[in-house]
């Protein structure tokens, strides 16, 4: 199962997503056509590393693996360019997590696959205010 | 070439339950038999099993062949379908154009799904494959993160309460009472959905639809190969299958169920009916936020209305449109590829009179939504009794 994470690690590590070549729209995770005009002219792009919780939700019961870190703050994230991102939120007062909150973009570790496995690196956000 | 009729024959079911005895096979088999009986000593044209993960849940796959042979009716062709937990909304779908089209006379299409074989937590790593692996999966979050994200969503922009959510999952359980096959025949107050335990925040146990061991099976038919029979049928009026983009998150509007919409729309268009016609509706709700969003894409509630309609008493017994008449996914249960033909079941019993206890009176119309994913894959179908 490693390789599946590795081959998309710079999209983990950067947030690399895609831009549209032609009006611009930017997207995360990355597309392969763009969802605004259709266009097939897509490129890589790295997205702003800081947006807005347009909603979030605390997990008590998450995936295999996450059990230390239970409960899992998650969040729909809007980036500062419009795209949005599903991510975990970590080091954050419990009571910052809310609609509205500003975020920024950290590197942690994201899981350990399989017992002798790799331990696979991306992103998560912090609230900033 | 005019395209042919299509009928629900006949039906089976197991109950939804912790078949801890029985195999996937067993379920399969036992639902099959069921819908067969009506079809005396002929065989069906096809068969088509709707499942999710049987791969996962009982390190099986290649059911279409199993259950042909299972059936003694090896030779016949069978296939899987899979598209989540609209599967087995998805597999009719397949056999319904199938039997339009005049290609076969005949399909029996059979859900299945073994669920309570797995620890929780790898049905919910089961259930996560709807979901993108490498976006979705890869953060932690299982299907009722992402409905607790959404639930929030919903009730934070359309001003929905606690007890107003609730209102679905209650009518749920106050309908499968009287279900045999429901999983859970109790009834429940807003009381209890708010006070269960928290799963994801703002979603509780009780707005979440149960993990359990299921199969049903329909078998449809057109004029000729129901020739002879004096059964009572539903008519197959229409159905389609639509999509919406893949993960909710990546959605413009979060609150559009597009997909639901669009086949909606397309069903109701291919039975050239009102939705206004329709007695009653089955609704895949699988979190209470699901079902009131539901209602919403068919235009049955306006936005952000369904909840409260619902807490008005809009969607009853003894309402214009009752929904979940046996109980829904909440209270009849969710074994996840099988859920879409349970509802066909359902639509059937209801349009035949054989829904006993939860009989809608003078049931003309039902319709079906199963869904695949957060309003991924839905597929919905329009039935009406056979004249």
């Amino acid at each position: 199962m490693s390789i599946q994470y590795w081959r998309i690690r710079d999209r983990y590590y950067r947030l690399i997503g895609s831009k549209c070549a032609d009006c611009g729209d930017e997207f995360f995770p990355p597309v392969y056509r763009c969802k605004g005009c259709g266009s097939e002219h897509v490129m890589d792009r790295e997205m702003p590393k800081t947006g807005r919780i347009m909603t979030y939700t605390v997990l008590h019961e998450p995936l295999p693996g996450f059990e230390a870190q239970t409960p899992l703050y998650l969040a729909v994230v809007k980036l500062d360019n419009g795209a949005r991102i599903l991510t975990q939120i970590v080091d954050s007062p419990e009571d910052s997590v809310k609609t509205g909150a500003k975020v920024r973009a950290t590197v942690r570790r994201a899981m350990v696959d399989g017992d002798s496995g790799q331990i696979i690196y991306g992103y998560k956000f912090i609230v900033s205010s | 070439m005019p395209r042919s009729k299509v009928y629900v024959n006949s039906i089976g079911m197991t109950t939804i339950a912790d078949h801890w005895e029985y195999s996937i096979l067993d379920m399969a088999v036992e639902a099959s038999r069921g819908a067969l009986r009506g079809f005396g000593k002929k065989k069906p044209d096809q068969i088509i099993v709707g499942n999710m993960f049987s791969a996962v849940g009982a390190h099986q796959e290649h059911l279409g062949a199993m259950l042909a042979d299972g059936l003694g009716l090896s030779g016949s062709p069978a296939f899987k379908v899979e598209s989540a937990c609209s599967s087995g909304g998805t597999a009719f779908n397949v056999g319904y154009n199938l039997v339009r089209s005049g290609a076969i006379d005949s399909a029996l299409v059979v859900g299945v799904e073994k669920m309570r074989d797995l620890e929780p937590e790898d049905v919910s790593q089961a259930l996560a494959m709807a979901e993108s692996a490498e976006y979705t999966q890869f953060v932690g979050a299982t299907f009722a993160a992402l409905n607790g994200l959404l639930a929030r969503y919903y009730m934070e922009q359309m001003d929905v309460s606690r007890d107003e959510l609730s209102s679905i999952p209650v009518i749920d359980h106050s309908n499968a009472v009287t279900a045999a096959h429901a999983q859970f025949r109790k009834a429940i107050t807003p009381e209890v959905v708010s006070r269960s335990a928290m799963i994801s925040d703002p979603l509780r146990l009780f707005d979440c639809a149960p993990v359990g061991d299921g199969a049903a099976a329909v078998l449809l038919v057109n004029d000729r190969a129901a020739s002879g029979t004096k059964r009572k049928m539903a008519e197959v009026l229409g159905g389609r299958i639509a999509t919406n983009e893949f993960s909710l998150y990546e959605r413009e509007d979060m609150l559009d169920f597009k997909s639901t919409h669009l086949a909606f729309r397309g069903a109701m268009e291919d039975a050239g009916l009102a939705p206004s016609k329709i007695s009653l509706a089955e609704l895949h709700d699988a979190f209470s936020v699901v079902g009131a969003l539901s209602l919403e894409a068919m235009g049955y509630s306006k936005r952000g209305h369904a909840s409260k309609d619902a807490r008005a008493g809009k969607y009853g017994r003894g309402s214009e449109l009752p929904i979940n008449t046996f109980g829904g996914l909440k209270a009849r249960g969710h074994p996840v590829g099988a859920t879409g033909v349970y509802q066909i079941a359902e639509a059937y019993l209801q349009l035949t009179g054989q829904a006993g206890e939860n009989q809608v009176e003078g049931a003309e119309y039902a319709v079906t939504q199963n869904v695949g994913g957060v309003d991924t894959t839905a597929a919905v179908h329009v039935f009406g009794r056979a004249s």
